[in-house]
C-alpha cells in the first residue's frame, strides 16, 4: 500500500491551488452545459459529483500539437532556391489532472503501448506523459451506461492514475500508486489517512457491488474476425450510424490522429490533430481508392480495433475502457456493448 | 399515444412492399430512444412513439437512395423531407411517409438541468402533461411543457406536411401564423462585441467532430465537406476558435434558405452548443428577402438554388 | 539518451528531375547532412514519407538499392495535392524525407532461388529496387526473370534503362504492352496472359509482384495456375499513411499495420488477414 491520505472537502480548492502553484492544474467544470476538462481556475466552481462529458484527453493528447515549425528563406548565392528549415516543437511544464475517473485514465494506459513503444516512441506524446500526474476519483455508483468491469478495470482501477482519492464523508482518502503520487501527497492540507482507509474501501466495494454482472468478453477478438466479412452484421450494426466523429472524439482510448501542414507566407507549421476512423476520408487514398468506403466498413474497423485488434497485438487487453461516452453521446443511441455481443453470440446461418 | 396501434398495423400492411420501414424504438436508458430499422413484420413490434422520439430520420434518406424506404416523421420531420424533395436529393417513388399527430418531443438538456444528473434514470413515465423519472431511489415529476424542445413549443407544422399515410387525427398546421424568432431578436439586443465574445467562449469546446454536420439531414456532402476540403482549403485543423466559428459560418450559409431548423444540429453536439441560433438568423434573412420557409411546398425551389433576373427585394442598382 | 523524433523529416535536396511518363517523375535526391547520407542503410522495399512542405507527407518507396548509395530515388505519379506539388520541383529544390519506414522484401530467404519479377505501370518502382539488389549480388540468386507491362510504351517508367535490362545475359527481361503500336517490336497482350505464356517454373522460385489492384488480381489468379505457393508470392501494398510507425491508426488491415508490418507482404500472409485491401 502506498502513502495514504486524507484531504477534507472544504480543503479541496486550497489543495489545488497549493498545487497550481508549480504545475499546470486540470480539473472539470462547466462550460455551458458540458463538463470539460480545464485550467483549474479558484473562482469557477469544479463539477466532479458526475463523470465529465469530455475525458482529460487533452490535457496529454491535445486536440492540435505542433509538431514542426518550418521556416522558407532565400539562398542569397542563388535566389531562385529556396531553403528549407524544420525545428520541433516540443511541449514543455507540468500538470496535474485533478477529478478523471479510472475509465478516463485507463485510456492513457491504451495510449502508453502505443506511443511509448520502445522502437518508435512519440517524443511529443512523452514529453507531456512523463510530466503529467493523474489525481483520479474513484466512482461511488455506477450509471446505466457504465461497463468498466466488462474491460477488466473497475470503479476504484487506480491503473495509470498517480493517486487514487476515494469520496467519503466530508472528504477524500488519498492513496499514492507511483513515486510522482507520492510527491503529491506532501502538502500540509492533508492529515494521516490510515484510519480512514476502511471506509474508503467500502465506498469502493459498494461500487464494485452494483455493478450487473459482467459478460464474457473472451471469445469477442475472434468472433469479430469471424463476422468480418459479414456485410450484412456491420449494415445492420451500423444502419442508424451517422458516421459522425463523436465517439471517436469522447473516447479515452481512441488515438488516432492526421497530419497536415499550414502555411503562411515564408513560415509554416506542420500539426497533428485528432482524426477519427469514423470518417469518409479516414482511409481515402489519392487514387480514389477507399478500403473503408461506407459506415459499415468504419464501424467494423472501430468496434474490430477496440474489441479485437488491439487485444491481438497486446496480450489481450481491451482498449475500449469502458466509460460509456460512447453511447451517451452519440446522437443515435448507438450501443457498442450490444453490437460485441451480437458478435460473440453470432452464429453463421447454417447452408 | 393512441395512434400507435394503428401506426403499427399501417406499417406491417405496407411492408412486404419495402426494403426497410426507419422509426423509433426504446434505446439504452429509459430517457432514450433510438433510430429503429424495420426489415421484417417481428421489428415493428418494437416500434415506439414518444416524446423521446428526437431524431430526424430523414437524414438516412439520401444514404438509401435506390431503396424502397418507409419512414416515420414527425410534422418537422416531414419538412426535412420536403426538403430533400425540392432538390431532388431522394424520389418519391421509393419513399413511403407515414406520418402521425406530433405533440412534441423533449430536450434532453433540459431534463439534464432539470434533474441535475441523468445517468442513473430507472424509469420514465410520460403523459401528455408530465414525466415521471425514477432515478437513485427518488421519484421526481417534471412538468412536460416545460422539458419540451423549444421549436416544439412554437410548434407551426405538428402535423406531417407530406405523408402517404397519417395515423391518428390530425392537429391542424398553423402554417406561416406566428412566426417566431424571439431567440434571435433578444440575441441581437446585445453589441457586437458581446455577441461576438459570447460565440468564441461557446465555440472553444467545440471537438470538430462534424455530429451537426452529419446529423443534418441536407448535408448530403458530409463525405466531402468544405471544412475537410485541402483544394480548396478553407479551415485549418488547428484547435483554433476561429476555424470552428467559420465551419459554423459555412455551414449556415449551405443551408440558407434549406434549412428547416429541425434544431437536429444543436441536439447531436455532444458539448451542447447551441448551434442552431446561425440557422435561425439565416432563416430570418431568407424570411424577410425571399418570403420563403423551407421544407413546406414539394413543388418550390429553394431561393438560393433558384434564378430570376429581377429580384423582388433585392436592390442592385437605383434608377 | 534522448529519443529519436520520428516525425522530424531529414532535409534532402534533389538532385536530378527526370520525367518518365506524363506522369511520372522521378527524382534523385541526397540528404543536405552528408554525414547522415553516408550513415543511411535501407533494405529494398523499404518506404519514405516524402514531404512537400506546406503541403503534406506521401509515401513512396525507395526504389533505388542499397548498393547503389550515391543518391536515394523515388518515382512519383502524380495522383493528389502532394504528388502534384511534388511534380513541380526542379533540380536544387528541397524536400523532407523520413525514412526508412516499413519492412523490407525478405530477400535473405530468396537466396538460392530462381527470382520472377512481375511489374504493372508504376508497380515497377517498388520491384526496381529489389532486383537491382539482386543483380548488384549476382552470384547469391538463381535465374531472375521480368515481366514488365504498361498501357503503353509511353506509360513504361524507366524506359531509359529498359534497353541495358533488355540486352543483360543475366536477366530475362519480357516487355508487354496491352494494345497494339506502332513502332512497338515486343510483346503485345495483358500481364497475366504474357506471364501464363512465359510459364516460369514454380519449383524453388519466387514470385515478386506490385500493380495496379486489377493487374494483382489475375496476376495471382496465373502465378496460382503455374503452380506458385502462397509462400512463394510476394507484393507490397499501397495505402493512405500519416505517420509511418505504426501510431496514428490509419493503415491497419485489421491488426496488422501496412506501415510496420508491410508494405511488403507475401500471399500468405495477406490470405490471413481479413479482407481490406
Amino acid at each position: 500500500m502506498g502513502l495514504v491520505k486524507y484531504l477534507k472537502s472544504a480543503d479541496l480548492t486550497p489543495w489545488l491551488e497549493e498545487l497550481a502553484q508549480e504545475n499546470k492544474v486540470f480539473a472539470p467544470r462547466y462550460e455551458g452545459d458540458a463538463v470539460i476538462f480545464a485550467p483549474f481556475d479558484p473562482k469557477q466552481e469544479i463539477s466532479i459529483k458526475h463523470a465529465a462529458t469530455m475525458p482529460p484527453k487533452k490535457t496529454v493528447f491535445p486536440q492540435s500539437e505542433k509538431l514542426v515549425d518550418f521556416t522558407y528563406s532565400k539562398d542569397p548565392e542563388d535566389l531562385s532556391r529556396v531553403m528549407i528549415e524544420g525545428k520541433e516543437v516540443l511541449p514543455e511544464g507540468t500538470a496535474v489532472v485533478f477529478g478523471g475517473r479510472p475509465c478516463d485514465v485507463r485510456g492513457f494506459t491504451m495510449f502508453d503501448r502505443v506511443y511509448l513503444a520502445e522502437k518508435t516512441t512519440d517524443v511529443y506524446y512523452k514529453a507531456r506523459r512523463d510530466n503529467t500526474s493523474f489525481i483520479t476519483l474513484a466512482c461511488e455508483k455506477p450509471e446505466t451506461t457504465c461497463f468498466c468491469h466488462w474491460v477488466g478495470s473497475s470503479p476504484y482501477d487506480a491503473t495509470g492514475s498517480d493517486v487514487l482519492a476515494t469520496p467519503i464523508e466530508d472528504g477524500y482518502v488519498l492513496e499514492s500508486f507511483s513515486p510522482k503520487g507520492q510527491k503529491l501527497l506532501t502538502s500540509k492540507l492533508l492529515e494521516n489517512g490510515d484510519r480512514w482507509i476502511s471506509k474508503g474501501q467500502e465506498v469502493n466495494e459498494n461500487a464494485v457491488e452494483s455493478l450487473t454482472d459482467a459478460p464474457d468478453l473472451s471469445r469477442a477478438p475472434q468472433k469479430l474476425l469471424d463476422v468480418f466479412d459479414n456485410m450484412n452484421f456491420w449494415e445492420k450494426a451500423a444502419a442508424k450510424c451517422l458516421s459522425c466523429g463523436a465517439c471517436a472524439y469522447l473516447c479515452p482510448s481512441c488515438y488516432c490522429f492526421n497530419i497536415t501542414d499550414e502555411t503562411t507566407g515564408m513560415k509554416g507549421t506542420r500539426f497533428r490533430s485528432w482524426d477519427n476512423c469514423m470518417s469518409a476520408q479516414f482511409t481515402m487514398e489519392a487514387s480514389g481508392h477507399n478500403p473503408r468506403p461506407t459506415k459499415a466498413h468504419r464501424l467494423k474497423n472501430r468496434v474490430g480495433h477496440k474489441f479485437s485488434y488491439y487485444p491481438g497485438i497486446h496480450d489481450g487487453v481491451i482498449s475500449c475502457c469502458g466509460c460509456g461516452r460512447c453511447i451517451k453521446s452519440c446522437p443515435v443511441g448507438i450501443d457498442i456493448r450490444e453490437i460485441v455481443q451480437e458478435a460473440i453470440n453470432h452464429e453463421p446461418a447454417i447452408g | 399515444m393512441k395512434f400507435q396501434e394503428e401506426l403499427k398495423k399501417c406499417i406491417s400492411d405496407v411492408m412486404p412492399e419495402l426494403d426497410v420501414v426507419i422509426g423509433w424504438c426504446a434505446s439504452f436508458d429509459p430517457l432514450h430512444a433510438t433510430p429503429h430499422f424495420m426489415r421484417r413484420k417481428e421489428d415493428i413490434d418494437k416500434l415506439e412513439i414518444s416524446p423521446l422520439s428526437v431524431h430526424n430520420l430523414a437524414t438516412y434518406l439520401p444514404g438509401l437512395r435506390g431503396k424502397k424506404v418507409g419512414i416515420v416523421v414527425k410534422g418537422c420531420d416531414s419538412r426535412s423531407v420536403v426538403e430533400l424533395l425540392q432538390e431532388n436529393l431522394i424520389d418519391r417513388k421509393d419513399v413511403t411517409i407515414f406520418g402521425f399527430p406530433c405533440t412534441g418531443v423533449v430536450d434532453q438538456s433540459k431534463i439534464k438541468k432539470a434533474l441535475g444528473h441523468t445517468g442513473n434514470v430507472e424509469s420514465c413515465e410520460m403523459s401528455d402533461t408530465a414525466l415521471v423519472i425514477k432515478m437513485d431511489d427518488k421519484t421526481q415529476t417534471l412538468a412536460m411543457a416545460e422539458m419540451l424542445a423549444d421549436k416544439c413549443s412554437s410548434c407551426r407544422y405538428p402535423d406531417a406536411v407530406i405523408s402517404d399515410y397519417f395515423a391518428g387525427e390530425k392537429i391542424g398546421n398553423k402554417g406561416e401564423k406566428d412566426v417566431d424568432y424571439a431567440a434571435v431578436e433578444a440575441f441581437e439586443k446585445l453589441s457586437v462585441p458581446e455577441r461576438f465574445g459570447y460565440w468564441l467562449k461557446e465555440l472553444d469546446r467545440c471537438i470538430r467532430c462534424y455530429a451537426c454536420r452529419n446529423a443534418c439531414p441536407l448535408c448530403v456532402c458530409r463525405d466531402h465537406c468544405a471544412a475537410e476540403s485541402r483544394d480548396p482549403h478553407w479551415l485549418s485543423q488547428e484547435n483554433n476558435v476561429r476555424d470552428k466559428l467559420m465551419f459554423q459560418v459555412i455551414h449556415a450559409y449551405h443551408l440558407a434558405g434549406r434549412c428547416t431548423e429541425c434544431g437536429e444540429c444543436q441536439r447531436a453536439c455532444p458539448v451542447d452548443i447551441p448551434v442552431l441560433m446561425f440557422k435561425q438568423k439565416m432563416n430570418q434573412e431568407i424570411r424577410e428577402i425571399f418570403q420563403y420557409e423551407a421544407g413546406v411546398d414539394p413543388e418550390a425551389t429553394p431561393p438560393l438554388l433558384s434564378f430570376k433576373m429581377e429580384e423582388e427585394n433585392i436592390t442592385e442598382k437605383v434608377w | 539518451m534522448k529519443d529519436k523524433n520520428h516525425y522530424l523529416p531529414e532535409m534532402a535536396t534533389i538532385n536530378e528531375v527526370i520525367q518518365e511518363t506524363h506522369n511520372i517523375m522521378t527524382f534523385r535526391v541526397t540528404f543536405n547532412d552528408p554525414g547522415v547520407m553516408e550513415n543511411f542503410t535501407f533494405e529494398p522495399g523499404q518506404v519514405g514519407q516524402i514531404s512537400s512542405f506546406g503541403t503534406g507527407e506521401a509515401t513512396f518507396v525507395i526504389n533505388s538499392p542499397p548498393t547503389r548509395k550515391d543518391y536515394l530515388q523515388f518515382s512519383v505519379m502524380r495522383t493528389g495535392e502532394v504528388t502534384s506539388k511534388l511534380h513541380i520541383l526542379k533540380a536544387g529544390d528541397q524536400i523532407g524525407v523520413r525514412a526508412p519506414l516499413g519492412n523490407y522484401f525478405p530477400h535473405e530467404d530468396m537466396k538460392g532461388k530462381d527470382i520472377v519479377f512481375i511489374g504493372g505501370g508504376i508497380g515497377m518502382a517498388p520491384l526496381r529496387p529489389l532486383m537491382l539488389y539482386m543483380l548488384d549480388n549476382r552470384n547469391d540468386y538463381g535465374k531472375i526473370t521480368l515481366l514488365y507491362g504498361a498501357r503503353s510504351p509511353v506509360d513504361m517508367a524507366f524506359n531509359y534503362e529498359l534497353p541495358s535490362w533488355l540486352e543483360r545475359e543475366d536477366l530475362d527481361t519480357h516487355l508487354t504492352i496491352d494494345a497494339e503500336y506502332e513502332g512497338w517490336q515486343h510483346t503485345v497482350g495483358l500481364i497475366p496472359n504474357v506471364l501464363l505464356d512465359i510459364a516460369p517454373n514454380p519449383e524453388n522460385c519466387m514470385a515478386v509482384t506490385c500493380g495496379p489492384p486489377i493487374m494483382i488480381k489475375f496476376t495471382l489468379q496465373a502465378l496460382e495456375k503455374l503452380g506458385f505457393k502462397d509462400e512463394q508470392i510476394v507484393t507490397t501494398l499501397e495505402k493512405r499513411m500519416k505517420c509511418g510507425v505504426g501510431i496514428c491508426g490509419r493503415c491497419n488491415i485489421g491488426s496488422s499495420y501496412v506501415c510496420m508490418d508491410g508494405p511488403v507482404f507475401t500471399a500468405a500472409q495477406l490470405k490471413e488477414l481479413p479482407n481490406e485491401l
